[in-house]
């Protein structure tokens, strides 16, 4: 437990350490900061012109329509950041040699791949901290569910643990980082579109189809509501990611 | 200490080692000798637990490697060939880390001392990438000593360094093995194994090929090798009965080799002067025994 902390922890700080972390945080907060501001005057308007509306009154409701809306981009920002997050996983360690320090102690590959993740999704949890400048403004400005707050940001760390997690996957394949980048994109891309591609198809092996993607999943967290079988989802996804990944680390031995 | 037996590595159809197989007693400081890529590396490697191992046994005390690594690994400090460094690490975080992830309780102590023991309290609190080689060696050395290992395993440990380097990290190897640590250390640095190690194993393309006393070795130290003319029947007889002389042996018409435990030179002239005399040279010895034993290939015996 304690090693597995303390792999967590210096794999978050190397992102620290090195340009990168610093660019996909600032990049993070400067663009999904760009879209806030952007929505917002877009809201505002919107707003006005509800408000003369006898039936639009709901369609101007901060929580159904600004906060979805904000947070389904955030989405499509985090596909982009978090594959550049876990491409180095395994394969800055394998280059720089470090990995014979965490093969020759008493540490399991279970260990090693947990600690890494952890790691990963602290540096994520630090870049969504950095945002929290955005819903403060929102209560300033008016009166957001704070179920629905909480349940979003829970939902993008669920939505970016499945991204780093696929990640995790592709970097212990391959030593390339741009390789690692690229095939993580590719598989995320479509794990993301599939539900939309889903929707108005008839055949059930479709309809299952889209039940593998991950926006299906988050949406009720966007509402501040928890279903059991989102979370086993979630569970099952990042878990069957994660052991592939322990395995192929194992593997690693056999080289 | 260490007992390995008939290990076996395969990568694909490349056979690495081959039933290789030694045995190292606590407290011993053994050299692992050999040209490059004779299975050095592969074995150690093994030894640690880093990679598996396609046949036989490694044990650690008495624990085999394959079977509970954990356990072992909290006995060995490893360092590799390249040492495993976090680059963008401080000197003093780093080997804390390095004692947290083997299971220290007290980290920081840990570090501190190893920190003392490899001569790096000075620079503790710099970035590892900023070091020159020499101290990145002792970095990695620390990290193989934080959990004050019973064994140490050490890969090439002075490859690439100057010699003042070099002679600094064979002192702080001498120092380390002091007291009842157990030491295995490759190298092709004959000089470093004469200096360190009291005990020698030879490997060479895949296979052990030797395993002796320095002390053995060096009793070769006064041999000599002789070439002469017209090599009489008497001859073998006469060499046999110089003081001194342990063993005369030929390897071809008119060619011997002479083991001496004293300086027997002298002596050896006088009598090969009437066979007709034509080369008489000293046998370095352990030299000599390398390039023998390992089949004088030219890129063999290179020192790094």
């Amino acid at each position: 437990m304690k090693a597995i902390l303390a792999i967590a922890r210096r794999e978050l700080d190397s992102y620290f350490a090195t340009p990168l972390g610093w660019v996909a945080l600032t990049g993070f907060v400067f663009i999904t900061g760009f879209f806030f501001t952007f929505f917002l005057f877009q809201f505002n308007q919107y707003a006005v012109s509800a408000g003369y509306d006898p039936y639009g009154a709901g369609a101007a409701d901060l929580n159904e329509v600004l906060l979805p809306m904000f947070f389904g981009n955030w989405m499509v920002v985090l596909l982009l950041m978090c594959p550049a997050v876990s491409m180095r996983i395994f394969a800055e360690d394998r280059r720089q040699r470090s990995f014979e320090l965490l093969l020759s102690s008493p540490v399991s590959s279970g260990a090693i791949v947990l600690g890494k993740f952890l790691g990963a999704m602290g540096f994520l949890a630090v870049t969504f901290a950095a945002t929290l400048y955005q819903p403060a403004v929102l209560y300033w400005l008016g009166a957001p569910d704070p179920g629905v707050l909480t349940g979003s940001y829970l939902s993008m760390m669920l939505f970016a643990a499945c991204c780093i997690s696929v990640g995790m996957l592709a970097s212990a394949f391959t030593r390339s980082q741009i390789i690692a980048f690229m095939v993580t994109f590719a598989v995320l891309l479509v794990l993301f579109l599939l539900p939309g591609l889903a929707e108005g198809a008839s055949a059930d092996w479709m309809k299952a189809l889209g039940e593998v993607g991950m926006g299906a999943h988050i949406e009720t967290f966007g509402q501040g509501l928890v279903h059991s079988k989102d979370v086993v989802y979630f569970v099952t996804f990042i878990g069957a990611c994660l052991f592939a990944t322990q395995q192929k680390v194992e593997s690693f031995r056999w080289q | 200490m260490i007992e390995v037996e008939a290990l076996t590595r395969r990568y694909g159809d490349f056979t690495a080692i081959r039933d290789v197989s030694f045995s190292v007693g606590r407290g011993e400081v053994v050299g692992f000798l050999g040209p490059n890529g004779a299975g050095k590396s592969t074995t150690m490697r093994i030894l640690c637990g880093c990679i598996g191992a396609t046949a036989g046994h490694a044990r650690v005390g008495g624990v085999d490697v394959l079977e509970r690594p954990a356990e072992v690994k909290r006995r060995i400090g490893y360092l590799p060939e390249v040492p495993p460094l976090y680059g963008a690490m401080v000197v003093e975080d780093y080997v804390a880390f390095a004692a947290s992830i083997k299971g220290v309780d007290q980290t920081e102590v840990a570090a501190a001392r190893a920190l003392e023991r490899v001569g790096l309290l000075d620079v503790r609190e710099r970035v590892i990438d900023h070091l020159s080689k020499g101290y990145r060696q002792r970095v990695g050395l620390a990290q193989a000593l934080v959990h004050d290992p019973e064994v140490l395993v050490l890969d090439e440990p002075t490859s690439g360094l100057d010699p003042a380097q070099r002679r600094e990290i064979r002192n702080l190897l001498t120092e380390l093995a002091a007291g009842d640590r157990t030491v295995i250390l490759s190298t092709h640095v004959l000089a470093e194994v004469e200096a360190v190690c009291e005990r020698v194993v030879i490997i060479d393309r895949g296979r052990i090929v030797t395993t002796a006393r320095i002390d053995d070795l060096a009793a070769r130290r006064h041999g000599v090798r002789l070439r002469v003319g017209s090599p009489s029947e008497g001859l073998v007889g006469q060499l046999r009965a110089i003081d001194g002389v342990t063993e005369v042996s030929s390897s071809a018409a008119g060619a011997f080799e002479i083991a001496a435990s004293t300086e027997v030179r002298a002596a050896v002239a006088r009598v090969a002067v009437a066979a007709d005399l034509l080369e008489l040279s000293a046998l370095d010895s352990l030299e000599d025994a390398y390039l023998e034993l390992t089949g004088a290939r030219p890129d063999a015996g290179e020192t790094a």
